[in-house]
């Protein structure tokens, strides 16, 4: 029994040697991630996935905090990166200048097939949608009984409204968005830094803003989501794009984190950093121990 | 360059209201710090206190992030807020610290023989500042003034994060959409402006030499 028991450690601590000989020279893999808290998470969730992975663990190359989509794109394509996070709507919007449909089935399969044609592939979707939100105050909320934006078309006239500058650029921002649900606030809103927009809102400065549906600051600063109730933006899935060349390494990797991200838990990931102050590998490292091998 | 400047055309009537709102928020903050900083520099000069004081917080000011400043400036009643207020606040406290140096250090420098030869005169301490002491410091109050001034110029871009309006609307629109043309009409016109400002404190400085020759 004791001998068998000895035996055994022997050869697995052979196995574990080998394995580690094997990993310093054996396949690596880049992940890149864009310059926000949600990709830097969504990063580390693939390089610890990485890590654990049954057999010899990936040796792991980490390009956060790339400046843009862009940027991540043009890594890719030559090969600089293997992986980065991305969502359905903004590669068809920003990357193949594309009109990203409402449905979000129909927006997957329209950026899958235009990656293939830049020769790329992408995962299912993670689980999560980054898309606009349009946030209120939840003592509003619950005052005015708002649940979805086109209740608030309603009580508009009397608020005032501020929005990133991103959300007045953009082609499914705050003048296609007002026309939809046709909302005219008090005065016109303002355009100011995103990151101050929930500064004001929660300092009653502002009643409306259009924040990132994912936000940790959205259960931080007690505000409340409207519910995109006419479906006027599109669909923002979550996905990995990848090269083919690593497709062997990474597809056990995707099955495990594909469908797992749930809005909440992405929610509470990005609380945990932006709020909580937490680290990002920490934060992932938890939601892969919590989430089933 | 052809090109952008049709672009510029294309949005003249945006550009020119950005424009003045920027010129605006410049005049004012910078008018308002003189009104503040001179008048502390100068009573710097004569209590150890004010100078230890007033000049270490206006250095500590000068450390913080502007947008951080404005993160704490949104909460309060009155001075904060969203759009120019908290804006012109920010400005204010940034342009302090140059001109409350400039009129300290143009006063301490004033030779000690002058400022015993007025009061051998028989110069009130009120006629010494400003017949002997304040023209002699001149150069070095509008050095001060024209550096808070230029900077002020360049710091207003910030103004934009806040909804002050300003040049900086243009920057950040092309910032959030990757567009250099949007970028360009909001940084050029700012550079322009700071040289505008600078030359016409210049002049002004020129025109007060001449008035007030000590």
């Amino acid at each position: 029994m004791n001998f068998s028991r000895r035996a055994f450690c022997l050869v697995a601590g052979l196995v574990m040697a080998l394995g580690a000989a094997a990993c310093r020279s054996g396949p690596r893999l880049v992940i890149g991630a864009k310059d926000f808290t949600e990709q830097i998470v969504l990063g580390e969730l693939l390089a610890n996935a990485a890590r654990q992975r049954p057999g010899a663990p990936l040796d792991v190359v980490r390009r956060f905090d790339l400046g843009g989509t862009l940027l991540c794109h043009r890594a890719l394509l030559a090969g600089r990166i293997d992986v980065y996070p991305e969502y359905t709507g903004t590669a068809l919007a920003d990357i193949f200048h594309q009109t990203p449909p409402a449905d979000a089935k129909a927006a997957w399969r329209a950026a899958r097939a235009d990656y293939r044609r830049a020769g790329l592939r992408i995962s299912r979707p993670l689980g999560f949608d980054d898309s606009f939100a349009i946030l209120v105050r939840q003592s509003m909320a619950k005052r005015l009984h708002l649940a979805n934006v086109s209740e608030l078309a309603r009580v508009a006239p009397r608020l005032r409204a501020a929005f990133g500058y991103e959300f007045f650029q953009r082609p499914d921002g705050y003048p296609g968005w007002a026309r939809a649900y046709h909302i005219h606030f008090a005065s016109p809103p303002r355009a100011m830094a995103l990151a101050l927009t929930y500064l004001a809102l929660a300092s009653h400065r502002v009643d409306v803003i259009a924040g990132d549906s994912t936000a940790g600051r959205i259960q931080a600063l007690r505000l409340a989501a409207l519910r995109d109730d006419r479906h006027f933006f599109p669909a923002y899935q979550a996905i990995y794009v990848y090269r083919p060349a690593a497709a062997p390494l990474l597809a056990p990797l995707l099955q495990r984190l594909q469908g797992r991200i749930s809005t909440a838990a992405m929610r509470a990931m990005n609380a945990d950093v932006d709020v909580r102050h937490q680290d990002p590998k920490a934060v992932a490292l938890r939601f892969l121990a919590a989430l089933k091998r | 360059m052809l090109g952008w400047l049709r672009f510029l055309l294309f949005h003249r009537r945006e550009l020119l209201q950005l424009f003045a709102e920027h010129l605006g928020l410049v005049v004012l903050s910078t008018a308002l710090a003189a009104a503040i900083g001179l008048p502390l520099g100068v009573w710097a000069t004569r209590r150890r206190g004010v100078r230890r004081w007033a000049l270490g917080a206006a250095n500590i000011v000068q450390t913080i992030p502007s947008l951080a400043l404005f993160g704490f400036l949104l909460p309060l009643p009155l001075i904060g807020g969203v759009g120019a207020p908290s804006a012109i606040v920010a400005l204010v406290l940034y342009s302090l610290l140059p001109i409350m140096r400039g009129a300290y250090g143009g006063i301490v420098q004033v030779d000690a023989a002058v400022r015993e030869a007025a009061i051998a005169l028989g110069m009130t301490p009120r006629q010494r500042l400003l017949q002997v002491e304040l023209p002699l410091a001149l150069p070095a109050i509008f050095g001060g003034l024209r550096v808070a001034a230029v900077i002020s110029v360049g710091t207003a871009t910030i103004a934009a994060a806040i909804g002050a309006g300003g040049l900086g609307e243009f920057i950040f629109r092309g910032l959030a959409t990757a567009d250099n043309r949007l970028i360009l009409a909001g940084a050029v016109p700012a550079a322009l402006l700071a040289l505008g400002v600078d030359g016409s404190l210049g002049a002004l400085e020129a025109w007060l030499a001449r008035r007030y020759k000590p």
